[in-house]
């Protein structure tokens, strides 16, 4: 086992390694022990079920595959959510995991990513008179056009690249801001 | 329809009553246990069938997954046939609120659909879309329909349900109000351009 690191850490690496050659659902808990050098006891004591595998392996993949470059304006957030895209289309095999386990029923208390949570503190930041409800729902849209799930729609249901989709998304969050007032208005 | 005992067009799918009974009961213990902890014997005995009888109609779990999602789909969560692209945000809302009432089955549809070309297909009514945006405004052009075809065909999903819960932890009510609003927000550019 790699030195310096833990256990989990090693099956979830391990796990994202037989990624690129096997579907999520046909990787053992038995190979995984076997490549870590632990028994698969072991691996079930730190992932009980698939679940939490798929959520352990998407969490290692968003933070080493796809990290969210930092965004403090809208723009930011625009282009960090298509250069997403991009990754995502260099990796589908993982971008299909990071949909998959932001869509399953969660194994522990649900709690918003920090791409939510940066989201809501740009769009609060930006604009501090906007109403509650609309800034909740002005950022549940953004985040939702541009979640890997946007992605793999798009990708498997409309056979879009990331370009393509890249334009849906600039199309559709253009939509959703119109509410927002114009960004030199706001500061006072 | 030659010979069918149902009508053609408005069969709520293209199951057996064998494949009914175990996609039923599949479906009440994905609702009474989760997912992961149900076997085929499990199913086969609330289903009153044999276990091999769920092996011959599906031969591995993720084809019986599969075909559960889609079952899902149309049986717990139908929409009503919409008149209007613009009787979208209202289909979405119901949408959004049946799924609040079955959660673990809404997230089985979600994942499914998440799966790639070997998964359920992500957006089974995009044909619809289509046909109604071409009816009411044909004088879009391509990008603008395709954008706004895929963005009311990511809203009317149970991913939209998962993600406004799961990320902003939206009630019922807010989670229908959201998704039917950024539907609204959608259909904006062509609201005045019918004909």
């Amino acid at each position: 086992m790699a030195d310096g690191v833990d256990t989990p850490t090693a099956i979830l690496a391990k796990t994202a390694a037989a990624l690129r050659e096997y579907p999520f659902d046909e990787i053992s808990y038995g190979t995984l022990g076997e490549a870590v050098g632990v028994s698969e006891r072991t691996v079930y004591r730190h992932f009980p079920t698939r679940s939490h595998l798929l959520e352990g392996v998407a969490g290692w993949l968003e933070s080493t595959e796809f990290p969210l470059p930092p965004f403090i304006t809208i723009a930011q957030f625009e282009e960090a959510s298509r250069a997403r895209f991009l990754a995502f289309d260099q990796a589908p095999a993982f971008a299909f995991v990071c949909a998959r386990a932001a869509s399953i029923s969660p194994t522990g208390d649900p709690e918003p990513t920090f791409f939510t949570r940066a989201l809501v503190a740009m769009l609060a930041t930006n604009h501090p008179s906007l109403n509650e409800r609309d800034l909740r729902r002005v950022a549940a849209a953004l985040r939702y056009f541009a979640s890997a799930q946007f992605w793999a729609r798009m990708r498997t249901g409309f056979d879009l690249s990331a370009p393509e989709i890249s334009d849906v998304f600039d199309r559709s969050v253009a939509q959703v801001l119109t509410v927002l007032p114009a960004p030199s208005r706001t500061s006072r | 329809m030659p010979g069918g005992s149902e009508p053609a067009g408005v069969s709520a799918s293209d199951v057996n009553r064998t494949q009914e009974a175990i996609l039923a009961a599949y479906a009440e213990l994905i609702e009474e246990l989760g997912t992961d902890d149900v076997s085929f014997r499990l199913i086969a005995r609330r289903a009153g069938v044999g276990e091999r009888t769920i092996f011959r109609n599906y031969a591995t779990r993720v084809d019986l997954l599969l075909a559960e999602a889609v079952w899902i789909e149309r049986r717990i969560f139908p929409r009503e046939d919409a008149a209007s692209i613009f009787d979208m945000p209202l289909t979405i809302r119901a949408a959004m609120e049946s799924y609040d009432r079955r959660p673990e089955l809404a997230h089985v549809v979600a994942e499914t659909t998440m799966r790639g070309i070997s998964g359920a297909t992500p957006s089974p009514r995009r044909a619809k879309l289509e046909a109604m945006i071409d009816a009411e405004v044909p004088s879009l052009g391509a990008a603008e329909r395709r954008a706004i075809v895929a963005a009311l065909a990511h809203l009317d999903s149970a991913a939209t349900w998962v993600a406004f819960r799961r990320e902003f932890g939206m009630t019922r009510s807010d989670i229908a109000d959201a998704a039917g609003w950024a539907a609204e927000a959608v259909l904006d550019p062509i609201r005045f351009r019918v004909g």
